[in-house]
């Protein structure tokens, strides 16, 4: 039990530092204006490429 | 940004303020929004209004956590209607640089700037914007003389890395204009070394990138090689630092540059390896290793690494991949199958959708073709 609470302890932090962090919609412009217009905020976009 | 920017938990509370969008510009799934908003500089930045599906702000470029965190409050101020006539200013120059109109886009930045209220927060970012607007539009000289003059207003902050590396890339397409190439470097050597301004590694490999360029067009050899070693152990000291195999493989494209200028791509080796273990869906490490054994002339490795990129390769990427190839082929001799990989090459430009689909990039395949 003492174990499995360090390792809780221990994926906290990477959980909090994972991607979670924003919930990014990936490659889907029409499903982010929706939920932007629904919701009444921005959109924030990373136009970024792989390489 | 990725690696380091959007998984810091500092980030969370703006996390129900905004749509969140990753647009890979290479996925063709993508050209609709690309159409709508042109890329020409990655990453790019863009907080837009949902309801008028406008930008309501655009930066050219990556940024750091604080950086961000200012742009996002920027943009919500553009979205929600709370602004000064310099506020309405920049606003309307990122629109018309969304489009493309980057001399116009300068002219509006300036409008901007000439309205800024005292201690106007958006200073720094439309001093980015106007010196890169001038470029884009190769305004060389008024880009270098607008940035040494914006240069003090921006000293000190983190505008100061892309003020003074516009200016001085601008000044060095006409380094004869001696006096203000040299307050230029002086500005950007300043900035990279101004310990107390947290940029991000890769704004400082930028810097180097920019200084290099600055001794190469003053025909300075020795300098540019001295700064390129610098580069170099800058960059690996980065690498060595890097929490995640992910934030390590940020700075392999920065440090496979530094080394094929120092003619020394043998260094670039081992860490492409490590990157192809740790990324093995990622055709960016193979790319890059065929490239850096095409340098060392290992053309058989070279064509190896090559053939293990393509299949994971999409995108106009793609087409530089089956360049590298063919060019590799003419190196090592075999014309006819240099001949057939830009056949190849051109097939697949042909067959990219619109918005992803390069007329000049086509054309370039084309006369190459013609030569062979």
């Amino acid at each position: 039990m003492k174990r499995l609470l360090i390792l809780l302890l221990l994926a906290a932090p990477v959980v909090a530092y994972g991607k979670e962090v924003l919930p990014f919609i990936d490659n889907d412009y029409e499903k982010a204006v929706a939920r932007a217009k629904a919701k009444n905020v921005p959109i924030f976009a990373d136009a970024w490429a792989p390489w | 940004m990725r690696a380091f920017v959007f998984t810091d938990k500092a980030l969370a509370r703006y996390a129900g303020q905004f749509v969140w969008l990753a647009i890979d510009t290479e996925n063709s799934v993508n050209t609709p929004f690309l159409k709508k908003y042109p890329i020409s500089v990655w990453p790019t930045l863009l907080i837009i209004d949902a309801k008028k599906e406008a930008v309501a702000l655009r930066y050219a470029g990556g940024a750091t956590v604080p950086q961000l965190e200012k742009l996002l409050k920027d943009g919500a101020r553009v979205v929600h209607g709370t602004t000064s006539k310099a506020d309405e200013a920049i606003g309307r120059a990122d629109r018309l640089a969304n489009e493309g109109k980057h001399a116009e886009a300068a002219k509006v930045y300036e409008e901007a700037i000439a309205a800024a209220p005292k201690n106007w927060s958006r200073l720094g970012r439309a001093a980015e914007s106007l010196t890169f607007a001038l470029y884009q539009s190769k305004d060389h000289e008024r880009c270098a003389a607008r940035a040494l003059e914006l240069y003090p207003r921006v000293k000190g902050t983190y505008s100061s890395a892309n003020v003074s590396s516009n200016g001085l890339a601008c000044a060095s397409e006409k380094p004869e204009n001696r006096a203000t190439f040299d307050a230029l470097e002086k500005a950007a050597r300043e900035t990279l070394e101004n310990p107390k301004i947290p940029f991000a590694a890769d704004d400082r490999s930028g810097l180097y990138e920019t200084l290099i360029g600055a001794r190469e067009a003053v025909k300075d050899e020795e300098g540019a090689r001295k700064l390129r070693e610098e580069w170099a152990t800058f960059l690996e000291g980065a690498a060595k630092k890097a929490k995640t195999a992910e934030q390590r493989a940020v700075f392999d494209s920065h440090r496979l540059s530094a080394y094929v200028a120092l003619k020394q791509p043998e260094r670039a080796i081992a860490m492409l390896e490590q990157s192809e273990r740790d990324f093995p869906n990622d055709y960016n490490p193979p790319a890059r290793l065929g490239f850096a054994y095409r340098t060392m002339g290992k053309y058989d490795e070279a064509l190896a690494a090559y053939d293990r990129a393509l299949p994971k390769a999409y995108g106009p990427r793609k087409i530089s991949i089956l360049r590298g190839k063919a060019d590799t082929y003419a190196l090592k001799g075999d014309k006819e199958a240099a001949k057939r990989t830009i056949e190849e090459a051109i097939r697949y430009a042909e067959s990219l959708p619109e918005g992803q689909r390069s007329e000049p990039a086509i054309a370039s395949l084309k006369k190459k073709l013609a030569t062979m």
